[in-house]
């Protein structure tokens, strides 16, 4: 039966490629798309989740806007890693949807609360809009089937301070709230997405397909390469969101480890570092199911195979 | 003088309920809302409690708002606060079960709903943890913008703690939502414990008060008994300190009040300051000030104020 998902975004490039392939793929039923603020504000995230699902011919998916600023840090944006507009060199047309009325934290309250049990949340962005919804309504902890965070960097090193990773370092408080909730939660760090490069070899496999959506892809991870190879000299590019989106259905494509995750809010040089309490002397409850491998081509594959279907039926 | 359109964040509290009782004692105040959040007890509690004062203090038309129920994020502090504000809340004070019920809307949505509705119109008071005005902060940009004035009952800024060597309660209890609130631009007017700390409502004040037979005399008694106790346990001194109720001088007597503008932020390093509300009194920071902060009072000229008010209150129903 497929699944009921909820995306939780910041849309940027690897996210757009997470709302490409949720388009693709029969296993789930995409309920909604939350946007956040992140990559870009909040404002032009919104705008590139409805282009991106008018390109993938899915915009009947509701989406909402949620908040643009995060709980109690300053943004921080990153127009180097995604461009100015968040989608790299890509230009989509002006979206002819508009987002739904009312907060995207709310949306998420309703649905979960609505359908105890049964819908699964995917946050592929700073989590401000999750801890919100958490705080104002507590029942959703128990309430949710299923949270899958892309977030953090465990025994990886960052990609925003030495040791931070982008989303978690972005709202690294909202992270503390929704790690500390108690929602059963299974965390896709930078420890194994860093073993998924979506290289231009996978980039001409793709374009062997004259679509509209190879062209996005192309247009819009070209600048991500640029990016990855300028400032972390990795030839392609790293495609965390669309990785943390394919788990819900194909959990196999990682292995895991039940494990005590927190995150540093103290302010000093590793806020927004995600740690895990590996020997736990404590005896701390494990709060989250943590991806520590990968097997980075069953992963390419799905998503090249995918993306090639859903070229096909949008030339 | 216009009235001041006042809606109340609070978590009742024994001082709670005396700010309530003087706010309804107040002709330049007409108190439109009470918006509830955990601090002094649990939020089923404070919420309980504020439906019940309402309704014994025949202003059940009042809407009651139940808000967030722990801070943003740092974990609860249990029941501590019920050391000193009793079981219930409010001391020794047995109020019938309130019939009505909190609205359907959560305090965080009416906060948004009411102060869009009127930008600039409304006054905001929060004398509890500041959880439901940051997340309305946050949740709705616009929020901010829309607030005419917020007093707030918080920090210390020369003056020791009351929950660490450093930090106030009220701040200390949620410090991330303080540095939320502190930062977003709403004028604030803050009434930390260098300022309540002078005004110290005696057991001769309550006796006095009490020379008149009535049911709200004999609140106050019942509110302030168990506080006093504490009071004279842990600071000793036998009295207790109108925290809460002085916010109300913002309004109604303004002139008891010295206030200097800072800007003031909120530690939230997770160090020994945790909580700490602190002034950049030599402008090393070379921020604009955010609030007016009140460093003095003329305490017993306050305390003689809120006697005052309460004994006509409590004429009026015998």
């Amino acid at each position: 039966m497929p699944k009921h998902i909820i995306i939780d975004t910041d849309p940027g490039i690897d996210d757009s490629l997470a709302l490409l392939l949720a388009a693709a793929s029969p296993e789930i039923i995409l309920d909604g798309v939350i946007a956040v603020h992140g990559n870009v504000s909040t404002e032009q995230t919104t705008k590139n989740a409805l282009s991106v699902l008018e390109l993938a011919q899915a915009s009947h998916v509701p989406v909402f806007k949620g908040c643009d600023l995060p709980l109690v840090k300053e943004s921080l944006l990153s127009p180097e890693t995604h461009g100015n507009q968040g989608l790299g060199y890509a230009q989509l047309p002006e979206p002819l949807t508009q987002p739904k009325a009312g907060h995207g934290s709310d949306f998420l309250i309703e649905q979960i609360m609505s359908r105890p049990g049964e819908v699964t949340l995917v946050a592929i962005g700073p989590l401000t809009n999750i801890a919100l919804a958490i705080r104002k309504e507590p029942r959703i902890v128990q309430n949710v089937k299923e949270v899958f965070i892309m977030g953090g960097a465990i025994q990886h090193p960052g990609n925003t301070t030495a040791q931070a990773e982008y989303n978690t370092y972005v709202d690294p408080h909202a992270a503390h709230i929704v790690f500390h909730s108690g929602m059963p939660m299974t965390l896709t760090p930078l420890d194994v997405t860093y073993q998924c490069i979506f290289t231009k070899d996978d980039l001409n496999r793709l374009l062997k397909i004259n679509s509209p959506i190879t062209k996005f892809i192309a247009d819009s991870t070209r600048f991500y390469m640029e990016f990855h190879d300028e400032y972390q000299s990795i030839e392609g590019c790293v495609i965390n969101d669309p990785m943390t989106l394919a788990l819900t259905f194909m959990p196999e494509i990682c292995d895991y480890q039940d494990l005590v995750v927190d995150v540093d809010i103290s302010t000093g040089v590793g806020l927004g570092k995600t740690f895990a309490d590996f020997y736990n002397y404590e005896n701390k409850q494990k709060n989250m199911k943590v991806a520590m491998g990968v097997r980075p081509r069953m992963f390419m594959e799905l998503f090249l195979e995918r993306m090639e279907k859903l070229a096909r039926n949008i030339s | 003088m216009p009235t001041t359109r006042i809606i109340l964040d609070t978590d009742p509290g024994a001082d709670d309920a005396l700010a309530i009782l003087l706010m309804l004692a107040s002709p330049e105040i007409q108190l439109e809302a009470l918006t509830t959040v955990q601090g002094n007890v649990n939020l089923e509690k404070t919420t309980r409690n504020a439906l019940a004062l309402l309704e014994f203090l025949n202003a059940r038309n009042i809407p009651v708002a139940k808000g967030c129920s722990t801070p943003l994020i740092k974990p609860p502090h249990g029941t501590q606060g019920e050391e000193v504000h009793g079981k219930s809340g409010l001391g020794q004070a047995v109020l019938p079960e309130p019939k009505n019920k909190p609205i359907e809307t959560h305090a965080v949505d009416y906060l948004i709903e009411r102060f869009l509705a009127e930008p600039g119109e409304l006054t905001l008071f929060a004398i509890g943890p500041l959880t439901n005005v940051a997340l309305a902060i946050r949740k709705e940009p616009k929020f901010a913008r829309s607030v005419k004035e917020l007093v707030i009952m918080g920090g210390a800024i020369r003056s020791g703690g009351n929950v660490s060597p450093l930090a106030e309660f009220n701040i200390h209890e949620d410090p991330h939502a303080a540095h939320i609130v502190f930062n977003s631009g709403i004028p604030i007017t803050l009434i930390p414990l260098d300022a309540t700390y002078k005004c110290l409502l005696t057991s001769a004040d309550v006796e006095r008060l009490n020379k008149i037979d009535s049911p709200i005399a004999r609140l106050v008694h019942d509110v302030t008994a168990d506080y006093m106790e504490f009071y004279l346990k842990y600071e000793g001194f036998n009295g207790c300190a109108l925290h809460d109720p002085l916010t109300v001088a913002a309004v109604i007597a303004p002139e008891l009040l010295t206030l200097e503008k800072h800007y003031v932020n909120v530690d939230i390093s997770g160090g020994v300051s945790t909580g700490k509300t602190y002034a950049d009194f030599m402008k090393v920071a070379k921020q604009p000030a955010n609030m007016q902060v009140a460093l003095g009072v003329k305490g017993r000229e306050f305390v003689e104020l809120f006697v005052e008010r309460m004994e006509r209150l409590s004429r009026s129903r015998l």
